[in-house]
């Protein structure tokens, strides 16, 4: 794994590591242009699109998934017009639960997220892009 | 019009011009302009996005459709709010980390060409003016209802106010007045929900036994059916409604008024809340207003049952409850239709104008006169349009509007973030191909072509039997770029590299 970055070889995956960096960030040259190749390649970064892959492919056929199948099922078969309670049929009940889906799916993604903020934060401090006129 | 709603319609103008003079101040630069600084919070965007989304069409259109045909009128709600899980997965973070001022700018990130900039502005543009033209036709129509004022005044009137929300206040009053908008039509909406489920002794099996005898469709009307009768018709609609949303410019914008992805994601959050409690009180809205209004009462004032709403706050809370739904109604239409002149400014004068032309050297200066004069130009055009197409009828144009944003921007967006290969060439057919089937199926469709004279705008049996055409139109634009993308062999693995780890990781935002 080439790394072009003075320095970057001695930061590691930590978060407290500020202090330590801060002179080494002062010798980029201007004009300098980061290793983007070398970022992507990093066990780290790929640890994190692992992670967001292993959560937003499942999720998505799910929730396009249950989608389509209630718009196929009213469309086309009357499955969903049986009684639930008194007047309301299952129809009501599958709709209600694709709001109730939405609202679990973002507030599952939310707290996964925080977990990628994390990890893609450790990815920018292991190569020193971390500060804020980096971002 | 009596005293009262007079009263409530000058508070809520002045409210908001109110608005626009404090964001004046503000409005100094094109980063001011466009988004607002990029400095508004998770909550304030959320219900600016709930502002933006919840047009005109959503509050009195479901309600008066859930009204007239029980569920199908709810149906394309379901849609509509499942949409933003794809913005949230998709489109919101990458566009916050890769995109200064439009979609074309995030798309750009990636190819830095000319002709995909101005493909991606195209359609932007295309998509606003449909969307605009349907929201200014509907908001004459509403307001010469609601108000009785002319058509062409009513339409001036909402023309002039936005133009003067944008011009001056720039994306600060027009998130305010989207964000009081938001606040308006919740309150409007719980207390009119309140008031129906009072009538139901707070039961929800009692509403649905007496809607079930209350309108002529019986049984039917709480079950599918009775509006949609064409199974592929209306699994085509509801595809592009749920993957349209993604691609819309107006929506797509107000990711760049936060300040990094953890705050988009937070106010996809927000918006999903606040458009699904719309949503779900939507419904006793137009169970109230089928028991307590009637059909016959809501088509007799408009066919289309626009006004079973204001029909129902008439009921429920007598004249000043009614003034004040209208007065809600007249601010929805007001905070989308400033959201559109800004997206659509934002295409014309930073994607066109600036980094086409002037290929990305104009002054600061520069680029503010052309973002008014462009904010000017798109309200206008917009303005001219809606005031011929009165006697058209134009409500097809809001779903055409998702469709285009589904064919045209969903698949070139999902490219450029997930494909390593896809380049220059794929990116500019994945455009046009979405773009120029959505455009040419729907031409020739039912909406556009009906053998009964006056119901559409040709007269003739339709050459393509959908109304929507996102089951054919999504394909082609996602097949238009693999093709496209095949066909050249240029390819930029770093690029797509400096892509990836910018659009995940947050970083190098200044590149």
């Amino acid at each position: 794994m080439a790394k072009t970055i003075a320095g970057s070889e001695k930061s590691i995956a930590h978060p407290n590591g500020n202090e330590r960096q801060h002179a080494v960030r002062e010798e980029r040259p201007e004009g300098h242009i980061p290793d983007f190749k070398a970022i992507e390649e990093s066990a780290g970064f790929r640890e994190l699109m692992r992670k967001k892959k292993a959560f937003l492919i499942p999720t998505t056929v799910l929730f396009l998934g249950l989608y389509l199948l209630f718009n196929v099922i009213i469309s086309y078969t009357n499955l969903l017009d049986a009684s639930f309670i008194g007047d309301i049929s299952w129809v009501w009940v599958f709709a209600f639960g694709l709001f109730a889906m939405t609202w679990i799916l973002v507030t599952v993604y939310m707290k996964r997220a925080a977990k990628f903020d994390e990890m893609a934060r450790e990815t920018l401090v292991e190569f020193n892009y971390d500060k804020e006129e980096n971002r | 019009m009596n005293a009262t709603v007079i009263i409530i319609f000058l508070v809520i103008v002045a409210m908001t011009l109110v608005i626009t003079y404090f964001a004046a101040k503000r409005t100094n630069t094109t980063s001011d302009f466009y988004t607002a600084g990029g400095g508004l919070t998770g909550w304030q965007n959320g219900m600016a996005i709930a502002g933006d989304y919840l047009s005109a069409a959503s509050f009195l259109g479901i309600a008066g459709s859930i009204a007239l045909f029980g569920f199908d009128g709810f149906l394309f709600s379901i849609g509509y709010l499942v949409a933003y899980l794809v913005v949230l997965f998709v489109v919101a973070e990458p566009l916050r980390n890769l995109g200064k001022f439009t979609l074309a700018d995030m798309i750009n990130a990636r190819f830095n060409a000319k002709k995909v900039r101005g493909a991606a502005a195209l359609s932007s543009i295309t998509i606003v003016i449909f969307y605009m033209i349907a929201q200014l036709v509907g908001a004459g129509a509403l307001i010469q209802l609601l108000f009785g004022i002319d058509y062409l005044w009513a339409v001036l009137l909402v023309g002039i106010m936005m133009t003067i929300y944008v011009l001056f206040g720039g994306m600060t009053a027009t998130s305010w007045v989207q964000i009081i908008k938001a606040v308006l039509l919740m309150v409007g909406t719980v207390i009119l929900s309140f008031l129906v489920l009072q009538r139901f002794d707070f039961s929800i099996l009692e509403m649905f036994a007496q809607v079930k005898t209350a309108t002529p469709h019986g049984e039917a009307f709480l079950n599918p059916g009775v509006k949609y009768k064409i199974p592929l018709d209306t699994i085509s609609l509801m595809l592009a409604l749920v993957l349209g949303t993604a691609g819309l410019p107006h929506i797509l914008m107000r990711f760049f008024t936060v300040r990094d992805a953890k705050t988009a994601r937070s106010s996809v959050m927000w918006a999903t809340w606040i458009v699904g409690i719309f949503y779900v009180m939507t419904i006793f809205l137009g169970f109230g207003a089928a028991a307590f209004v009637g059909s016959e009462t809501i088509i007799s004032t408009n066919p289309a049952g626009n006004m079973a709403a204001p029909l129902l706050a008439q009921a429920l809370g007598g004249d000043i409850l009614m003034s004040f739904i209208s007065a809600v109604a007249f601010a929805t239409i007001l905070a989308v239709v400033a959201g559109l002149v800004l997206s659509g400014a934002s295409a014309f004068a930073h994607d066109i104008y600036g980094q086409i032309i002037k290929k990305g050297k104009a002054t600061e200066r520069q680029q503010m006169l052309a973002a008014r004069y462009a904010s000017v130009g798109v309200a206008v055009l917009s303005i001219t349009l809606a005031i011929f197409a009165q006697s058209l009828n134009v409500a097809f144009l809001v779903s055409l509007a998702f469709c285009i944003a589904a064919s045209a921007n969903l698949p070139v967006i999902v490219y450029t973030i997930f494909w390593k290969k896809f380049n220059t060439t794929g990116a500019v057919s994945a455009i046009f191909t979405g773009l120029i089937s959505a455009l040419i199926l729907v031409s020739i469709s039912p909406s556009v072509m009906n053998p009964e004279a006056g119901a559409a705008i040709i007269t003739g049996n339709p050459i393509f039997p959908l109304t929507n055409p996102a089951i054919v139109s999504i394909p082609l634009g996602f097949i238009g770029g693999l093709i496209g993308t095949l066909l050249s062999k240029e390819s930029d693995a770093k690029k797509y590299a400096e892509v990836k780890v910018r659009a995940n990781t947050g970083g190098f935002r200044q590149l």
